[in-house]
């Protein structure tokens, strides 16, 4: 039944028309005002440019935006699975029996989501990485390293000379993240009805066993959706990290701005590559979710 | 008498003994401080790390990235011929100028080369080496909003908004030339701009000769209502406090560079040329 609705074709009604007919002209009155009414002088040839460049062999680089786009992405993907390592910890702790547990998971998560994530960006920045990096010596490791590790530290993570501040970035989004991912396995793991945990019991299984394969194939299902809500939340937070310096999408589109004065096609630009990946995310979890209700139905 | 004597010439050994403990130590702990304060300068931590690391912030002319992707403007070549007469490399920290001065504090780069002018509160914060540029704000308006403005006095009213840089020189000047007007600031100075062409400012202040520029730019709606700069800043380097090492060396560099003639020969092809903008668009 489900799979017929999702496959029936798509048909277009007056109402849709009319829909999209006034839509397009709204976006038509706001270009319009742009250009006539606040003399935009629109210059989109340069924008290209600053995504990819021929350098003087001839090949394609990425430029300007690209370079932020892939550190906008790097920062997402370890922000994101050290927030979920963080989280399912800190969400395990928060149903412990122990109350000592119990407290440090609940302190954890209303001191981070009480707190303005720029607030904690700048305490991170500022004070925790600038007396913890230089102890762990993250910088003069990262420069004394050999060629070959060397570009690869710059394929994953950032190049040298960025190293620490990204370290301390990825680790703020982690942590901030982590808050409420956290919440998100804590309520997971609590939906589930309690005849589940009782048969559990009943049947002697060990917390190993009953978690692995009682709970937690049915939480993860249920935690899905909020989960993804969350990732997708993990790359538009990681804008914020601009603020650092972080050579990152937005920061990138904004020294760019600063250069160029183009700024009606920087933030354009930037508002499309944010939105490329964050629905790419969003249809691939869509596909995940489709595929985990048949393999469990 | 006798004890009192007796107290006296006690005194007397007990101030000379001191005296030479002071003597024999004193020169082996001055000799220590001195070699640890060479030895942390950021001069020498340069020289042993064999980099250079600069911050700065995108300002036109000063510094920009060009359509490769590379930093080109004036503070751009005065680091790199900085680096080079030390025999280092240079490595550009792209920072957001309202957090320079932390960033700086915190040691994320050894000094800040980015047309960072000389003031008395700056100062209380950081160490500036000697002048080896100067600049001056000036002003560019709305035609509309702002016609018939002629003189600071016309800015200088309740109703009339500024914006400027967050935490640029240019807002110093604005609160002293026109301090009823009221005060919009921005991250980067494009946003600034961007305010008055949109119509809800009346005017930006900012560093000369980016105002000049962009009047060019959008004839029909900005125009230049005060032709000449209104203050004078000199611009230096900024380090740690503290280092006099590396403030000695940064001095003599801009003096030798500025009797060269180099300083003035760059600052020709930044700000009174427009050769290089076909590198950025």
């Amino acid at each position: 039944m489900k799979g017929a609705i999702l496959r029936k074709k798509p048909r277009l009604t007056l109402l849709d028309a009319v829909i999209m007919l006034v839509v397009t002209a709204i976006l038509g009155y706001i270009g319009y005002r742009i250009t006539v009414g606040l003399h935009y002088k629109w210059n989109w040839s340069a924008i290209p440019r600053y995504l990819f460049r021929i350098d003087e062999n001839g090949n394609w680089k990425a430029n300007l935006l690209m370079q932020g786009l892939f550190t906008t992405i790097r920062l997402s993907i370890w922000a994101t699975l050290l927030a979920t390592i963080i989280g399912t910890i800190a969400g395990f702790f928060r149903i412990s029996k122990s109350l000592f547990k119990r407290l440090l998971g609940r302190t954890f998560v209303e001191l981070i989501r009480n707190t303005p994530p720029l607030v904690l960006i700048f305490i991170f920045y500022f004070f925790v990485s600038g007396q913890i990096m230089p102890i762990l010596g993250v910088d003069d490791f990262a420069r004394n390293a050999s060629e070959s590790t060397q570009s690869m530290m710059t394929f994953l993570f950032a190049p040298p000379r960025f190293l620490s501040a990204f370290i301390s970035a990825t680790v703020t989004v982690a942590i901030f993240e982590a808050a409420y991912i956290t919440e998100i396995i804590r309520a997971g793991i609590q939906s589930i009805e309690k005849g589940q945990f009782d048969a559990c019991h009943a049947l002697g299984l060990s917390w190993k066993q009953k978690m692995q394969y009682v709970i937690l194939p049915q939480t993860i299902q249920r935690i899905l959706p909020p989960l993804a809500g969350q990732f997708i939340s993990t790359i538009k937070d990681s804008a914020i990290v601009s603020v650092i310096s972080i050579p990152e999408l937005c920061f990138q589109g904004m020294e760019l701005m600063a250069a160029t004065y183009l700024t009606f096609e920087c933030w354009i630009t930037i508002t499309v590559l944010y939105l490329i990946l964050t629905l790419s995310l969003s249809l691939a979890v869509e596909r995940l979710e489709i595929f985990m209700r048949r393999s469990t139905a | 008498m006798r004890i009192k004597s007796l107290l006296s010439a006690e005194a007397l050994l007990a101030v000379i003994s001191l005296f030479l403990i002071v003597c024999l130590v004193s020169p082996a702990l001055a000799g220590d401080i001195q070699n640890k304060l060479v030895a942390e300068s950021a001069l020498e931590q340069v020289m042993k790390r064999g980099v250079l690391k600069v911050g700065m912030s995108t300002f036109v002319p000063w510094a920009m990235n060009d359509k490769n992707g590379q930093l080109i403007g004036f503070e751009i070549d005065v680091a790199k011929r900085l680096a080079g007469d030390l025999g280092v490399k240079v490595e550009f920290i792209p920072t957001k100028w309202a957090g320079i001065i932390p960033a700086l504090l915190t040691g994320k780069f050894d000094v800040i080369i980015g047309g960072m002018t000389i003031q008395p509160t700056r100062n209380q914060k950081v160490n500036f080496s000697i002048p080896y540029d100067y600049t001056g704000q000036a002003i560019v308006a709305h035609k509309q909003l702002a016609a018939g403005f002629k003189t600071m006095e016309d800015f200088n009213r309740p109703d009339v908004t500024i914006a400027a840089r967050l935490g640029s020189s240019s807002v110093a000047a604005v609160k002293q030339f026109m301090p009823k007007a009221k005060l919009t600031l921005f991250d980067d100075e494009s946003q600034a701009y961007q305010e008055v062409i949109n119509g809800k400012a009346h005017a930006m202040v900012g560093s000369a000769p980016t105002p000049a520029f962009q009047a060019l730019k959008y004839p029909e709606t900005l125009f230049i209502p005060i032709e000449e700069t209104f203050t004078k800043e000199p611009i230096g380097f900024a380090v740690r406090k503290g280092d006099f090492d590396t403030l000695n060396y940064f001095n003599n560099w801009i003096t030798v560079v500025a009797a060269e003639g180099w300083l003035k020969e760059r600052k020709h092809y930044w700000f009174e040329t427009k050769d290089w903008e076909s590198t950025i668009q």
